[in-house]
């Protein structure tokens, strides 16, 4: 079964029949919209008319202006989903203007930034004027969605109005709006009903004829309350002794609702009542269903006399197929139906449940299930749904729903038992999810013994998967606790039972391999198992995780010294981002960074800048939390190279605070790279404070993870020997050096070993032996030249270029040690030149509007073409050109091409 | 984590106080508190909360409701 989208959610409601207009109020409603304040709030409890009011102004203000555009959206429980809040929040911006919402559904789901993001785009990309209803926004209580309408109100373009309609004030920070000037707000004060306006009602409307003085009474009774007055009106209607009703009601102490809905409940025939009562369980009624409930045909032609009469049935369409009572009423009518007929409530859900099933609503089915107590249904349909929800990635509402399922029901069920131990791993209780796991395999295992099923997970899919969820979640368990064995163990488990055709299983299970080889540095393996991953990706149509993937794979490509390879792999991936259209995916900003590394190991500046210019203009929500650190560790790197080391500490402290422990380990600590930092200025004290503080010796053990440190600890040690007065013994260094030389060959990590290399040369002419450090300088030229290793080289300063020239005159030479010497010549004055040049013109980041135009001159698309599918003049779309040639330093449409294109912005 | 746990052991007791008079119709729909209608016109809620969000569940019944609101006192525990 799928997950439809209820259309009933997204319905206008059409102006009531016998509703007294509101000319005051509407007005006011005119005015903050006209004042172009983005937000109004009408916040006031059930009954007070705000659903009608927001019509009547809705369908008003489309009168006067034809370029309006309406959203709505009512809100329920299960809304709390962020993602489902998302989906239908696109679906009602779609209605408005059919040009929105289509990119939101192409958004990695679960992603509430850029899927706001690409709404918002869209709002301002189109003609028209979009008023955004939330109705019965009380029942969100999700943070994130707060979280999301905050974001959503501070970037929103000044064509989109929010409305929020509420019971209770929304958890939006209401005070600061206030004052900030962007709210219109109407409450329980401004809505009820004056003398003037209860009497229009009860006699203008209603044609009661009531005197002032009853009007009075009245009114004073209900206090305004306009569902009260409405109650009042229907309990008369029928009445002959009004008077009689009048006082009686006025000299009760009744609750305004207990005493009238009791008086309108009488009034009703026998059938009516009954059927009421019944349906007062559903939150929406349909003919069908409400039959279903009473057991007797008719619900069709009730619902269309309640409809008529005014009784608190609301329609859902233009169809009236679908309706609600009104909230009010509805609660009325639950507690009688509690006090008189407590024992049918379960039956009446338990068959709402049913009709839901057969009618294809499966999260309605499992409401009532649930609200039935009739837990076994809840789960075999919660069971058939799980694909659905897995893939419009709606985890709130699983989690929830597991939540609420006792355990024995889930011990009968695999399916959902994998589940319930995948909801320990997202709470971050790992040792729940074994026990968990055991019980699945149990229960599988019974079945396959005895050939009965003992088990009530149906066959399909899903079932024939679980074996390799199991271990799955096992290796995840197993990798968040640092068992690298563990996790390889079942990794390579999953892997043996996945079929060939579950590609995102094959994934899971080659990721946690490849992790597991990571860890332990076996390099070669990890990226093996990493190209698995991509391939499973790729084919299971998953381009989000295949970008971020990339990444991953880099950095193990990285310390092998395969970098041609990690340069291709960022290529494919920018390709693929650029081929996703707007906004860019979520790594984008990522890949720009990663391949920045690699220009920069290359010497070419003016690219590794170029493309962290262009991740810094797509922004943080191009990025994934876990990366954001790097763009600063990279623009340290290059900060260093242009020879501003203050500027690059101040970098890496940034890195620092924005670094996430994830799932990848720690193998170049920011930490580390601050102390070489110090080395390389002589700062040793801070350097050797930080090997002390982590405990580094030149005798320790060795290990993959390590590596980086221990390297860094030679430097150290060599730093200190030349910087002392009376040098000691490079034993140790010597010694260091030789045991990771062997660890980096050993395991195929060339690009370690060519650092390794370059620094035993160091040390042997500081020992004064510059003819023997030759050698270990030669293999390194050989593994650097066809990978083209520059900075590698060209950080180690003076040392290095004296070696280098020793090198040419001894008869080593070749292209590579001439670009050497050559960038060597140049990196003196370049490096403060290319500083002061950096300054005094920042590459200013183009807007994203600035981009999206971008994009369109590098097609065939004429200007007034482009100013077309923009929605805009030809004179903005000439601003906006004058802004991107000034920004990009050119004069010709062509021109801004190039150097976009160049510069990896298009 | 699922209904079968146990509930609160203790739940805190709590009166709740209304404007307006509510028959004792009402009390299965507030979770089966006491309602007690008052000669001053205002009505008692008194009965056990099992914990927190019970309690706030219960202020949403009453604001969907719309009754004024007048107090809500947490009450020494009674063992009944």
């Amino acid at each position: 079964m799928a997950m439809p989208v209820l259309g009933t959610k997204l319905f206008v409601p059409p102006l009531r029949k016998r509703a007294v207009p509101r000319p005051r109020l509407v007005e006011r409603l005119h005015e903050g919209l006209s004042s172009g304040r983005r937000l109004t709030l009408i916040s006031a409890p059930a009954g007070f008319g705000k659903t009608a009011l927001v019509s009547e102004w809705i369908a008003d203000a489309q009168r006067r202006n034809s370029r309006i555009r309406v959203g709505w959206l009512s809100l329920d429980e299960s809304d709390n989903d962020p993602a489902r809040f998302l989906t239908y929040l696109g679906h009602a911006l779609h209605r408005a203007d059919p040009g929105i919402g289509r990119e939101a559904a192409n958004q990695p789901a679960g992603s509430l930034i850029p899927t706001l993001t690409a709404l918002i785009n869209a709002i301002a990309a189109g003609e028209f004027d979009i008023i955004l209803v939330l109705d019965d926004f009380q029942l969100i209580e999700d943070p994130s969605i707060r979280d999301a309408l905050v974001f959503l109100l501070e970037h929103a373009p000044s064509a989109l109005h929010l409305v929020i309609v509420s019971r209770s004030d929304p958890l939006l920070p209401v005070a600061r709006l206030r004052a900030g000037g962007v709210l219109t707000e109407l409450r329980a004060a401004d809505l009820r009903f004056s003398t003037v306006e209860a009497a229009a009602f009860l006699n203008e409307m209603m044609g009661l004829g009531l005197s002032t003085a009853d009007v009075d009474a009245l009114e004073t009774r209900t206090e305004g309350w306009i569902a009260g007055l409405q109650l009042a009106a229907l309990s008369m209607q029928e009445r002959t002794d009004v008077a009689g009703f009048i006082q009686g009601f006025t000299g009760s102490n009744r609750f305004v609702i207990d005493y009238l809905a009791e008086e309108v409940l009488q009034s009703q025939n026998e059938s009516t009542r009954d059927f009421l009562l019944r349906t007062a369980v559903l939150e929406r009624l349909t003919a069908s269903l409400c039959d279903e409930l009473t057991g007797q045909p008719g619900g069709a032609a009730i619902l269309e006399s309640l409809d008529r009469d005014n009784l608190f049935v609301i329609p859902l369409d233009d169809g009236r197929r679908w309706y609600r009572y009104h909230h009010l009423f509805a609660d009325a009518l639950r507690a009688r139906l509690l006090r008189d007929r407590p024992d049918l409530v379960p039956q009446l859900h338990g068959l709402a449940s049913a009709w839901y099933e057969e009618h294809d609503l499966p999260e309605e089915a499992v409401t009532h299930a649930l609200a039935a107590a009739d837990f076994d249904r809840a789960a075999r349909v919660i069971e058939s749904i799980i694909p659905s929800i897995r893939r419009s990635r709606q985890d709130a509402t699983l989690l929830r729903w597991l939540a609420l399922l006792p355990e024995h029901v889930i011990d009968r069920r695999p399916v959902l038992g994998v589940y319930r131990a995948w909801s320990s791993i997202v709470a971050g209780d790992l040792a729940a999810v074994e026990p968990r796991l055991h019980a699945v395999e149990m229960a599988l295992a019974a079945t396959a013994a005895d050939g009965a099923n003992t088990h009530l997970s149906l066959p399909g899919e899903e079932l024939q998967k679980l074996p390799v969820s199991i271990e799955v979640y096992r290796a995840a368990v197993a990798q968040s606790r640092g068992d690298v064995a563990g996790t390889r163990q079942h990794a390579q488990r999953a892997l043996d039972l996945t079929r060939p055709d579950d590609h995102l299983g094959r994934s899971a299970a080659a990721g946690f391999l490849g992790l597991a080889s990571w860890a332990a540095g076996d390099l070669k393996a990890g990226v093996r198992a990493f190209r698995e991953v991509q391939t499973g990706l790729r084919l299971a149509g998953n381009t989000a995780d295949l970008l971020a993937t990339t990444i991953v794979l880099a950095d193990m490509l990285i310390p092998q010294g395969r970098l041609w390879e990690a340069q291709s792999a960022f290529e494919r991936a920018l390709q693929l981002a650029a081929e996703q259209g707007d906004p860019p995916p979520q790594s984008t900003a990522d890949l720009h960074v990663g391949i920045s590394e690699l220009f920069l190991q290359r010497n070419d500046l003016p690219a590794a800048a170029a493309h962290l210019a262009a991740a810094e203009a797509l922004g943080g929500r191009a990025s994934t939390h876990e990366n954001r650190h790097r763009s600063y560790l990279a623009l340290a790197r290059l900060r260093e190279a242009e020879g501003q080391p203050e500027a690059a500490l101040d970098l890496l402290a940034t890195a620092e605070r924005l670094y996430l422990r994830g799932f990848f380990p720690e193998v170049r600590p920011i930490a580390a790279m601050k102390a070489r930092l110090w080395i390389s200025q002589g700062r040793l004290a801070e350097a050797e404070a930080w090997a002390d503080e982590q405990g580094l010796t030149a005798a320790d053990d060795l290990s993959y993870r390590r590596e980086f440190e221990h390297i860094t600890l030679a430097r150290l040690l060599l730093g200190t020997h030349t910087g002392a007065r009376q040098p000691g013994s490079l034993d140790d260094v010597t010694g260091l050096l030789e045991r990771l030389l062997t660890a980096a060959d050993a395991a195929g990590r060339t690009g370690s070993a060519t650092e390794i290399l370059i620094l035993q040369s160091l040390v042997h002419a500081a020992n004064g032996r510059t003819a023997q450090g030759l050698a270990p300088l030669n293999r390194a030229l050989r593994q650097a030249e066809p990978e083209g290793y520059i900075r590698l080289f060209l950080d180690e300063g003076a040392p290095l270029a004296v070696l280098l020239r020793a090198a040419a005159e001894t008869g080593v030479v070749g292209d590579h040690v001439r670009r050497l010497n050559r960038a060597f010549r140049q990196a003196d004055g370049t490096a403060g030149a290319m500083a002061a040049a950096r300054s005094d013109r920042p590459l200013t980041a183009l807007s994203e509007r600035e981009l999206h135009v971008l994009r369109l001159m590098a097609t065939e698309l004429s200007g007034p073409q482009i100013a077309g599918e923009l929605y805009v003049t030809v004179n903005t779309l000439r601003t906006h050109t004058k802004h991107i040639f000034a920004k990009l330093e050119v004069n010709s449409r062509p021109a801004a091409v190039r150097r976009a294109e160049a510069l990896g912005l298009i | 984590m699922s209904t079968s746990s146990s509930p609160s052991p203790d739940p805190g007791w709590y009166e709740i106080r209304l404007q307006g008079q509510l028959d004792s119709s009402w009390a299965e729909w507030f979770d089966g508190l006491t309602l007690t209608a008052d000669s001053d016109g205002t009505t008692t809620l008194t009965g056990p909360v099992a914990d927190q969000a019970a309690l706030h569940g219960l202020m949403r019944r009453v604001g969907d409701l719309g009754v004024p609101l007048i107090s809500v006192n947490p009450l020494r525990r009674r063992h009944s």
